[in-house]
């Protein structure tokens, strides 16, 4: 009885806790980090020279340091020069510029996976490059798009748990600290992790039926 | 400014000390990940319903798990539990291993079924039973299939080995911490050590590239 | 005249995928040196018949005898066996892409049959060379004609010494220029007494060489008979307007 008692008042409320931080780090970082990689993903393939190199070697770089390596830097390394980031700030902004260069990937695929010829239509029927950007482009490198970054985001949902390591304390963190108080570390972290794989299942049901919602007859398979 | 150079100059040796321990858990990692990978993927393509549910869960449950949460279940956890004594290192290699088999099956099967229907059928027509139709006709051509997946794979699993760290497992990450936290040279040090990484990447891809290079048949596509 | 042995022999075969009829209550013999061929509209159940006398498709009904014996499908071990003694052409040839011409020969040799390495490498070099292809032993599939392809999987298929070949419409992904150099390969098939059972849409090829021509349709075999008999007299509608329709767009190649 005093199991239950002090799972429902103690270890519940720390858990829900943490999932709350959890929550508040994922949903800012997965949409700074789309439209990060939308506008990397964009310079990369109409920059012209010099931007798209810029935004090559941005991307090169985040995607090639672990995240473990970048987090560090915005936390411990920015001091060095001055900038004081607590540890939400610094995990938002690790997890936003990390992920927006393997968002931009995926961006940069789908831009380049749209035929040229509809490119020049476009422009002979008498298109300014915005309305044909918003028209005709991002319809269909939206839809070519969604599977990876959805799958980028799904990524991030269990990514965010990192951030213990920067000492923010989210739902792992919280795991940990409890686990340490109680010694009951299996359960607990069974637990954490049940509750991780039920968010990374629900968003990816969600993913499918977003894209079920979009899909276009025969345009699932590219042609480059 | 000279003072970050002499700090990352002076640590340098003992951060290439840690890659050595970084290729390790790696290398582990990715060799476990290989042969239970394997074996998931023929059973989830070739298996009953039965064996493909069970793998199917097995997937699920370590594709959705964060990594930090597995470290921590499977060392203060479970083998505390079990009363086995491991290394920090064994358990990372160990999880790290698990979760990379379950990335690795879904990319062997892909390339499984990528294959024409065609080829087993021509096998099976020759009297094959599955163990040798299997093995020397289908994996031969999946596994050359999967080179550039598997590419990929690496590169996961070696930014992944920085998590490790956690555990006190004293890879190049947890190296660059330590003497940063004496030297507070945190900055210039997290990027030597990003750069390590980024180095082993190179290496290691284009080292894949060669081996996808040199096993590739003549005009082979699918 | 000597009585020819009864080699293969089928009864009932029927194959059902949901609620279709593919195949039904298909029946055949065929003695030994002998060649049928079945002819017949795309989607008549040429193919799938074929493929479910050597149990690459599992049928819904139907029984197999070979030289008397009967072949029991749930018998893995007899069902292997029974597939080293029936060889298999098929339309897309389905060559194994990882490996060179004399590899697929020597494959089945070595990994079925238990062959040496040296005496399997002798064989298919043979078998290679009887169909012409003694320049191309090391050549990828990928760098071969879609004729010289064929010619191998042929040359793979009798390194087994199969007592019966089937012929899955060898010729029909075939460019035209190329189909004669297969046919050739298998009227010397003929020639050397192999027994065969093929089906095809080369009807001049069928009308000069087959023993027995079978015309199946919707999963039913409606006519049997000789080539004589077929072609000036056929009994049913439907053989006599397929014929006539088929010898029109195909001509008479020999």
């Amino acid at each position: 009885m005093n199991e239950l008692f002090f799972i429902q008042h103690e270890v519940m409320p720390a858990l829900l806790r943490g999932m709350i931080i959890s929550v508040e780090l994922i949903i800012p970082s997965a949409i700074c980090g789309l439209c990060i990689g939308v506008v990397m993903g964009v310079l990369r393939v109409f920059g012209g020279p010099v931007l798209s190199r810029i935004a090559d070697t941005y991307v090169m770089i985040f995607r090639g340091f672990p995240l473990v390596v970048q987090l560090f830097i915005w936390y411990f390394g920015l001091p060095h020069i001055g900038i004081y980031l607590s540890p939400f700030v610094a995990s938002v902004v690790g997890f936003s510029l990390c992920s927006g260069a393997y968002h931009s990937e995926y961006i940069r695929g789908a831009l380049l996976s749209i035929k040229r010829g509809q490119l020049l239509a476009a422009q002979s029927l008498g298109f300014t490059k915005t309305k044909m950007l918003i028209s005709i482009i991002i319809p269909q490198a939206f839809r070519r798009a969604l599977p990876g970054c959805g799958n980028e985001i799904i990524y991030l949902i269990k990514y965010s748990s990192l951030a213990y390591m920067i000492t923010c304390i989210e739902l792992t963190g919280q795991g940990k600290i409890i686990a340490s108080e109680t010694f009951k570390y299996t359960e607990i972290f069974f637990v954490v992790g049940l509750v991780y794989l039920a968010l990374t299942t629900v968003a990816s049901w969600l993913l499918l039926r977003v894209e079920n919602r979009l899909r276009l007859p025969g345009f699932d398979h590219y042609s480059m | 400014m000279t003072v970050s150079f002499i700090a990352i100059y002076n640590a340098l040796p003992y951060l290439l000390k840690g890659s050595m321990v970084t290729i390790g858990l790696v290398g582990g990692a990715l060799l476990l990940g290989f042969s239970i990978g394997i074996f998931l993927a023929v059973g989830q393509v070739y298996g009953n319903v039965c064996l493909r549910s069970i793998i199917g869960l097995y997937v699920w449950f370590f594709r959705g798990v964060p990594l930090l949460v597995l470290l921590f279940l499977f060392y203060f956890g479970l083998f505390s539990l079990l009363e086995i004594n491991l290394s920090a290192f064994t358990v990372a290699v160990v999880v790290l291993g698990l979760i990379s088999s379950a990335y690795q099956s879904q990319i062997f099967r892909g390339a499984i079924l990528s294959l024409p229907e065609g080829q087993l059928k021509a096998a099976r027509a020759l009297g094959m039973g599955d163990f040798t139709s299997i093995v020397f006709v289908i994996l031969p051509q999946a596994l050359r299939l999967s080179i550039p997946g598997w590419s990929n794979e690496y590169s996961i699993v070696l930014k992944d080995s920085a998590v490790a760290y956690a555990l006190g497992v004293m890879e190049i990450m947890a190296r660059a911490h330590f003497v940063a936290s004496r030297t507070y040279e945190h900055l210039p040090l997290y990027f030597t050590a990003g750069m390590i990484f980024l180095l082993l990447t190179y290496i290691g891809t284009k080292g894949l590239r060669l081996l996808e290079k040199k096993v590739r048949i003549p005009g082979y596509t699918t | 005249m000597k009585e020819k042995p009864c080699v293969l022999r089928v009864e009932n075969m029927t194959k059902r995928y949901g609620q279709k009829v593919v195949l039904q209550d298909a029946t055949l013999s065929v003695d030994e040196g002998e060649l049928k061929v079945l002819i017949g509209p795309s989607g008549g159940g040429k193919s799938t018949f074929l493929q479910c006398i050597n149990f690459l498709v599992t049928p819904d009904k139907g029984r197999v005898w070979l030289d008397g014996k009967e072949i029991l499908p749930n018998h893995k071990r007899d069902l292997y066996a029974y597939r080293q003694c029936v060889g298999m052409i098929f339309q897309d040839f389905n060559l194994f892409d990882h490996l060179t011409a004399l590899e697929n020969v020597r494959i089945g040799l070595t990994r079925v049959r238990g062959m040496e390495k040296e005496e399997s490498k002798e064989k298919a070099t043979v078998e290679l060379d009887r169909v012409g292809l003694a320049d191309h032993l090391h050549k990828y599939p990928a760098q071969l004609s879609g004729g010289q392809k064929q010619r191998v999987s042929i040359a793979r298929a009798l390194a087994m010494d199969p007592k019966v070949i089937l012929l899955d419409e060898p010729t029909s992904a075939l460019d035209p220029e190329l189909i004669t150099e297969v046919l050739a390969v298998i009227r010397n098939l003929r020639a050397r007494g192999m027994t065969m059972v093929m089906s095809t849409h080369q009807i001049g090829f069928a009308r000069e060489m087959a023993d027995e021509i079978i015309f199946l349709e919707d999963g039913l075999i409606l006519e049997t008979g000789t080539s004589d008999k077929i072609f000036s007299c056929p009994k049913c509608e439907r053989t006599k307007e397929f014929c006539s329709k088929i010898v029109e767009l195909y001509g008479n190649s020999r």
